[in-house]
């Protein structure tokens, strides 16, 4: 309690200063007065009383000024008034105060903003209970299978479940994309089927209604489904009474049984969830890896204990089930860091470079408070004549340094409302619903406090760079000089070490900044084997009601397709599943090859599936490079055809001809018919995340017809303006079918490759400003240098001087400073390029053109920086410069 | 006048503590009674006795009110809080604990 009573003490000395100023007098007054009368008694003149009383007593004012000491008032005062002197000294040098306040909030502001995605994805993608005790397990088989192939066996995530104990529970899902009916239309939706569990190891309860039952995942009693809080909102526009009635899933009726909370939707970007309802022989499936677990584990039980447990487990499968479970090992990662993939290290890429930012405008604004200081040192030097000592003048720096960069914050923050929501929104929805914790990016209370204390760093830190840069301020000496001051020769490396730093960054930045640029450039480049240009795209997908049966998807299609190629400008029309740039991975399919036996069931070669029309290949102008591509003659009727890409041919009939040879889908004795190859094409880059060589089969679509295909136009103008010509042949086909998804080609491959220029747009702009404030701070620092050589430069010149030699002192100077910076910032970029290399999935890679050109570009800045003061002091005559003080 | 004894630092403290100890008192009636119980040997510097004065009730030790003294005039009352009790307590047996071992050392040496 004693600190509460010394609070309300202190706060009454501050904020009652006056009442207790008198009562301090009242005191004081009473003390002499009694003291007089005490002398009075004895005898003393009335007069002689007063002047014992007074010399017993003391100085009485300095003794006023201990008991304000004493009640702790000064300190408050003092910094009151600090900071009122800072705001005015601030308010006086306008232009100064502008351009510290406007860098240091574009340091702040861009981590702000940069922070915030951070934030977000991060520290909650998820706001799950307990987080951290959520891993994903799956079983891997020896052969890179990227993050979307992470999967298990039914009957291994049974016996997992059943006989391992590290896990409080484990649950299987498996992504689906379902086909919703409303009024008529199809709409496709993604869902997720769930083993019933599945909300309890997440620990996640409806909004409103139930979760699934154990009862609920057999075939028959599974027409149930949860839906997500943003599809009721969206395509249910929030009905109230929604629950208990059904929905029309690929045809199946479903009754709504729950309704999620808000925030959830895992596995993004699902919208609803069903059971999962696995036939008994699809639960016994060793040979599959089908489904996606996730499992929680037991209190107290560590991730690296619970692979311990997994070890065990899957080496007693192996010897157990030998056919299928030889080569697999199950495997666990945490939840949180799965998500650690792609998106993010993309803004930590840009956090770091942001900080890089933040440093060197701390850099370049320590250089402008410095020059302002050598202009302040009399009044400085003054101050501590009068008393100040080094604490207090520390106060006075401090409180000015740290109201810019409180100002600063300020101004950030206000900015960083609308730059978040403008990153936010920078990067398209395709991209973003597979990010999870993407919608929760915000200015929240940890984006504030980041901020905040990112802003008070930087005042601390300003504050302590100028009370150590003045430290040595000798009253006697400077008061006695006149002029504007002299700077000591460990002021002037202070500088120089400032303008070092500077370099440093810019070269880290710009590199940095080049790279990423580079890799976009690159990567509008990477789709390769087909021309996107005059391309129009547009998604189609049939109701299942009315087109029940192949004849007739086949025969709208024709339909389609036949008054589209008819449309004047229209060169070629033609159907696909999938079409480059869509940011979704191509089904993938396993694969016999007749008369070569797979040597178990889980190393099946895999390959892409595609189903395209005849005209598919030259609309997007793919190569064919042997045997032919499909024709109408490949009917619903004629021989099973395929065409397979080159990489594929490449792979499994390296030393022969594959033309000829017949592949079967699945496994080698299933009911799929074999596919003749009669066609080897060039291979296409399907996303950019893909690689180029990846094994791919073409059907023809008359062989295989889908409801839901992509319509690719090749026109012969802007493909843009066709779209009402494409709706008018839709409509005479069925006017019950909606267009989805229009957009030119170039533009999905923009969009697809969007978050790369979102980066190279932002690390340019970081690295523009890096090289504006290096070339300042180096232009500073020289001017400021030469300035004060002026008198030298004079002596020089009146001695005789060349002024050639002259201006190869101050550029040798200017290029010593630079040279020292790049020689050591070229090692970190190096370094820091081969980090982003291995982030950014080999899209960047260090070039050396690249770092020269920016090392050269540094040099030739400070070069100009330096070339224009020394011009300006060599032409003024010595006589002038000679009297210059 | 004799010159005042100078305090030994940090005694005056305790000299204001053991004073109000009995009962509330103001300035003036402090700095007499150290004077008088120490039959004169102590002096407090007048003035320097406000500071300390301030300073313990900052720290809580002593608490002030104003009242009527003696001749009917304004007076700021100070007394002893309880953690000032107990803190007097713990500095007086400090104290005695210290001028103990120091007379000890001077009758030996």
């Amino acid at each position: 309690m004693r600190w509460l009573q010394s609070i309300s003490h202190r706060l009454r000395s501050l904020y009652r200063k006056d009442a207790v100023e008198r009562e301090t007098d009242q005191e004081l007054r009473f003390h002499l007065e009694r003291q007089i009368a005490e002398h009075a008694a004895t005898g003393m003149s009335p007069e002689e009383a007063r002047r014992a009383a007074l010399l017993e007593f003391g100085g009485v004012e300095q003794f006023k000024e201990e008991c304000r000491e004493a009640r702790g008032v000064n300190r408050f005062e003092s910094l009151l008034a600090d900071l009122c002197y800072g705001f005015r000294s601030l308010r006086k040098s306008p232009g100064f105060t502008v351009v510290s306040v406007l860098t240091l909030a574009l340091g702040i502001g861009a981590n702000a903003a940069i922070f915030s995605v951070v934030n977000a994805l991060l520290l909650h993608p998820y706001n799950f209970h307990n987080l951290d005790s959520l891993v994903r397990v799956w079983e891997d088989r020896g052969i890179d299978e990227g993050y979307d192939e992470r999967y298990i066996a039914p009957a291994d995530a049974e016996e997992l479940r059943s006989t391992t104990g590290a896990f409080e529970g484990l649950t299987t899902y498996s992504m689906q994309s379902f086909g919703l009916r409303t009024k008529g239309d199809v709409q496709p939706i993604l869902g997720c089927r769930v083993s019933a569990n599945f909300f309890d190891v997440l620990a996640v309860i409806p909004v409103s209604g139930r979760l699934f039952g154990e009862a609920e995942q057999q075939p028959g009693a599974d027409q149930l489904v949860i839906l997500s809080y943003g599809s009721w909102q969206r395509r249910f526009a929030g009905d109230p009474r929604l629950l208990g009635k059904t929905i029309s899933l690929n045809s199946r009726i479903y009754s709504i049984v729950g309704i999620m909370p808000k925030d959830f939707d895992y596995p993004v970007p699902a919208e609803l969830w069903v059971p999962l309802a696995l036939t008994p022989a699809e639960k016994a499936d060793r040979a599959q890896l089908s489904l996606n677990a996730l499992a929680r584990l037991k209190p107290g039980v560590s991730v690296s204990q619970a692979a311990a447990v997994l070890n065990n487990f899957s080496r007693r499968l192996e010897q157990e089930y030998p056919k299928t479970n030889a080569g697999r090992a199950t495997t666990l990662l945490q939840l949180r860091k799965e998500l650690y993939m792609f998106t993010l290290p993309l803004f930590i890429l840009l956090q770091a470079a942001a900080g890089f930012l933040l440093l060197l405008a701390c850099a370049n604004l320590a250089n402008l408070v410095f020059a302002r200081m050598i202009g302040r040192q009399r009044e400085i030097a003054l101050r501590a004549a009068l008393g100040a000592g080094r604490g207090r003048l520390g106060q006075l720096f401090l409180s000015e340094t740290l109201l810019y960069s409180l100002a600063a914050a300020v101004v950030a923050i206000v900015a960083s409302f609308a730059s978040v929501r403008a990153l936010r929104t920078s990067i398209p929805v395709g991209w973003t619903k597979w990010v999870p914790g993407w919608d929760g990016i915000r200015v929240d209370g940890n984006v504030l406090a980041f901020t905040i204390l990112a802003a008070l760093g930087v005042g601390l830190f300003l504050g302590i760079a100028t009370m150590l840069h003045t430290s040595r301020v000798e009253p006697n000496k400077t008061l006695k000089e006149t002029g504007t001051g002299t700077v000591t020769r460990t002021k002037r490396r202070v500088c120089n070490a400032l303008v070092v730093v500077q370099v440093m960054f810019a070269l880290i930045l710009l590199v940095c900044a080049g790279l990423t640029i580079q890799g976009f450039v690159r990567l509008a480049k990477v789709y390769q084997g087909f021309e996107p240009a005059g391309i129009l795209k547009i998604e189609i997908s049939l109701p299942q009601k009315v087109y029940a049966d192949d004849a007739k998807i086949a025969n709208f299609y024709q339909q389609l397709l036949r008054g589209a190629a008819s449309v004047p400008g229209v060169r070629h029309a033609s159907l696909v599943t999938n079409p480059p740039a869509s940011n979704v991975d191509d089904e993938t399919t396993f694969f016999a090859v007749e008369g070569q036996a797979a040597p178990n069931a889980s190393e099946l070669p895999s390959a892409d599936l595609q189903i395209a029309s005849p005209d598919f290949f030259d609309t997007l102008k793919i190569s064919s490079v042997a045997g032919r591509v499909f024709s109408d003659a490949d009917s619903a009727d004629s021989a099973r055809v395929a065409v397979i890409g080159h990489a594929m041919a490449s792979r499994f009939w390296a030393k022969e001809d594959a033309l000829g040879h017949r592949i079967k889908l699945g496994v080698q004795n299933s009911t799929e018919p074999w596919l003749t190859i009669v066609g080897v094409v060039g291979d296409v880059r399907q996303n950019w995340w893909n690689p180029v060589t990846r094994p791919v089969i073409y059907k023809p679509f008359a062989q295989a017809p889908q409801r839901s295909m992509n319509l690719l136009l090749r026109t012969t103008s802007n493909p843009a303006s066709y779209v009402s010509a494409v709706r008018d042949v839709v409509r005479q086909a069925d006017p019950a079918i909606a267009l989805r998804g229009v957009n030119t080609l170039d533009e999905e491959i923009a969009d697809s490759i969007a978050i790369v220029r979102i980066m190279g747009i932002l690390m340019g702009i970081f690295g523009l400003v890096a090289l504006a404030l290096s070339s300042i701070g180096v232009y500073g620092v020289l001017s400021e240098s030469v300035a004060q050589r002026t008198h030298e430069i004079g002596i020089r010149l009146a001695l005789g001087a060349n002024p050639r030699d002259l201006m190869k002192l101050i550029l040798g100077q200017a290029l010593k400073l630079t040279g020292i910076g790049l020689v050591i910032a070229v090692p970190c970029a190096v370094a820091i390029s081969r980090a982003m290399a291995s982030l950014i999935f080999g899209v960047v890679s260090l070039d050396f053109t690249i770092l020269g050109g920016f090392t050269l570009l540094l040099l030739v800045v400070a070069l100009g920086a330096g070339y224009l003061p020394a011009r300006r002091a060599i032409g003024v005559d010595p006589m002038v410069s000679l009297r210059y003080e | 006048m004799s010159k005042p004894t100078d305090l030994v630092q940090g005694t005056l403290d305790l000299l204001i503590l053991k004073s109000i100890a009995l009962a509330p008192m103001h300035g003036w009636a402090i700095a007499q009674r150290i004077r008088q119980v120490s039959n004169e040997v102590l002096q407090v510097n007048q003035g320097a006795l406000y500071p300390a004065l301030h300073r313990l009730e900052q720290q809580g030790w002593i608490e002030a009110e104003w009242g009527e003294s003696e001749n009917n005039r304004r007076a700021k009352y100070y007394s002893l809080t309880k953690p000032g009790g107990k803190y007097l307590q713990s500095e007086q047996a400090n104290w005695e604990r210290l001028s103990a071992a120091i007379g000890l050392v001077l009758k030996k040496a």
